[in-house]
């Protein structure tokens, strides 16, 4: 079998919990590391001990709930968060769809903006000169648009901009991350025909998103990370299974949960209106009406 | 380390592109633009002439004699401008990171690029204000001299960059991480600005019998002190500075670079996590 494109090995990575504001230099010089915003100092981990590999070609769907290090684990393999564990090798140039207004400055008109945000992703200038034209019609700019400042460019604007500059880049690695919720309808379609075009070229997508009809249009494969922790690694639909499942079996705990909270509350305030019955007779029977609404 | 300076190397075209998106931005939305990078030195240099050279009239100190070519107003123009170079990337350089973090979130490029990219932009502002200088020179009828030139110019622009490097290393680091530091580099940069014989040549400390022993040594000890001295070489031979001065700015350029960078890397994993 050919090189793996991406590796990632027990990957893991450590967050300080609570770390609700930075410490001053001065609490440092006086207290040293006695008074530290986070006493209780335990460490976070939004990710451990995930490995797998991904083949040249492979679209992988990431699935999982909200807060799991999905955009973390991309970030990993994009390169712009070190791990504290592990490594994560990519072979070959990354194409970012992380976020798409990244790196445009708001007083640059849009058409320098492409060509600075081209060339910082490595583009060399003459592909961007030959390209501007289809990047421009692609992100359906009004007349006179692209040479405005992009401080007046609405936000959907501005990422449908990002989009058509990004889906230029003839990296062999994409990393896409829900970028794609985006836009209006018009737009998102071209954008799947765009991604479907750029993967058609043998080329690797790892897509994170919530969206089960993306993932299961571009994904052949899926990792579902649940916990911190890789739960998964099947096909895409396997995959959804199980993350659908957990939603569901979680959603009746916590439904089983607010039933207990509730039976116990009626309780409790049964218990009220009787002590407050014996007290007060007169009133006790309008107060337990009340709470009961 | 080798393979870093390798990519950081592979990556210059993008400090390239920092620099020029900068430029463009500044200079874009004023009408004199460009202008600009002239009139504030000037501005600066007729508000110190005025005062240190127009009301207090006293023995100013200019190496080689208040009569040498080019006179106090040259001296001071000729240490106003690298020091202007020093001072923006100073007060930059705890947001050189910060302001720069969408890029950096998304982009892989070696994180050096960025404050890298501040002390080039200000150098290169620097080169812009050369004409500045010049009309100077002829006006004054300032003079050089071939080792003004050729050791004390380069040497002083080398020493400068990497010593400026290091410190926007360090700074901006560490201030991702703890913003004390925007308060601090405040109070550094008026401090540094007396005590680096910018506008008061250094024999007015040096030779001056006012002043202890250890405080000389302590005034020796700063590294811009030989840096702006070489500055001023180039056009007073006089002022150039001796082997004590010299290796203190040649070291403390070395060790503000390894200190910085070692700094840089030792935080980057979690200046990654706080942007």
């Amino acid at each position: 079998m050919a090189e793996p494109v991406i590796e990632a090995e027990n990957l893991g990575i450590r967050f300080a919990v609570n770390r609700r504001r930075k410490r001053s230099l001065r609490e440092m010089f006086i207290h040293g590391t006695k008074r530290d915003p986070n006493p209780t100092g335990k460490d976070f981990w939004p990710l451990r001990n995930v490995s797998f590999s991904v083949g040249q070609g492979e679209c992988v769907g990431i699935v999982g709930k909200n807060g799991t290090g999905k955009s973390t684990l991309l970030k990993m393999i994009a390169g712009v968060l070190i791990p504290d564990e592990g490594r994560v090798t990519v072979r070959g140039k990354v194409a970012p769809l992380l976020e798409l207004r990244a790196g445009f400055n708001d007083q640059l008109t849009g058409r320098e903006n492409v060509h600075l945000v081209g060339s910082l992703h490595g583009m060399p200038p003459e592909t961007i000169e030959e390209k501007f034209g289809e990047i421009v019609e692609f992100a359906n700019l009004r007349e006179g648009y692209i040479d405005m400042p992009v401080r007046h460019y609405s936000s959907g604007m501005k990422v449908r901009l990002g989009f058509a500059l990004i889906s230029q880049l003839q990296h062999p690695v994409m990393l896409v991350d829900e970028v794609l919720a985006v836009g209006d309808k018009a737009f998102r379609k071209k954008c799947y025909e765009a991604i479907g075009r750029m993967l058609e070229n043998n080329r690797t997508m790892v897509l994170v998103s919530h969206n089960e009809g993306d993932l299961k249009r571009f994904c052949d494969r899926g990792l579902y990370i649940k916990d911190g922790a890789l739960a998964l690694d099947a096909d895409i639909e396997t995959s959804l299974q199980a993350y659908n499942d957990d939603t569901k079996a979680e959603a009746e705990a916590a439904k089983k949960r607010a039933a207990k909270r509730k039976a116990a509350e009626e309780k409790k305030a049964a218990e009220q209106q009787q002590a407050a019955e014996q007290e007060k007779p007169a009133d006790g029977g309008e107060q337990g009406g009340g709470q009961a609404a | 380390m080798a393979s870093r300076a390798l990519s950081v190397w592979q990556n210059r075209q993008v400090v390239g592109l920092l620099v020029k998106r900068d430029l463009k931005v500044k200079y874009q939305k004023s009408i004199l633009g460009y202008a600009w990078s002239m009139l504030e030195p000037l501005a600066m240099a007729g508000v110190y002439f005025f005062v240190f050279g127009l009301i207090f009239n006293t023995n100013r100190g200019v190496p080689g004699g208040d009569d040498a070519p080019g006179g106090y107003l040259l001296f001071l123009i000729s240490g106003l401008l690298p020091w202007l170079w020093f001072s923006t990337a100073l007060n930059e350089a705890p947001k050189a990171l910060i302001s720069q973090a969408k890029l950096i979130t998304t982009m892989k490029v070696p994180r050096e690029i960025f404050p890298i990219a501040v002390v080039t932009r200000g150098f290169v502002d620097y080169l812009f204000t050369w004409p500045v200088l010049l009309l100077f020179v002829f006006a004054l009828s300032g003079r050089t001299h071939l080792m003004g030139l050729l050791v004390w110019l380069p040497l002083a622009l080398l020493v400068q960059y990497a010593f400026t490097l290091g410190v926007t290393f360090l700074l901006a680091s560490v201030n991702v991480l703890v913003r004390d530091v925007e308060r601090v580099v405040r109070i550094l940069n008026r401090v540094l600005f007396y005590a680096s014989a910018i506008i008061i040549p250094s024999g007015m400390v040096l030779d001056s019998d006012s002043f202890p022993q250890w405080f000389k040594v302590l005034y020796e000890l700063n590294p811009l002190l030989g840096i702006f001295k070489m500055h001023h070489a180039v056009w007073y031979p006089a002022d150039a500075p001796n082997a004590f001065i010299l290796g203190t700015s040649i070291g403390g350029a070395i060790i503000a670079l390894a200190v910085g960078y070692w700094t840089f890397r030792r935080l980057e994993t979690s200046v990654l996590k706080e942007l």
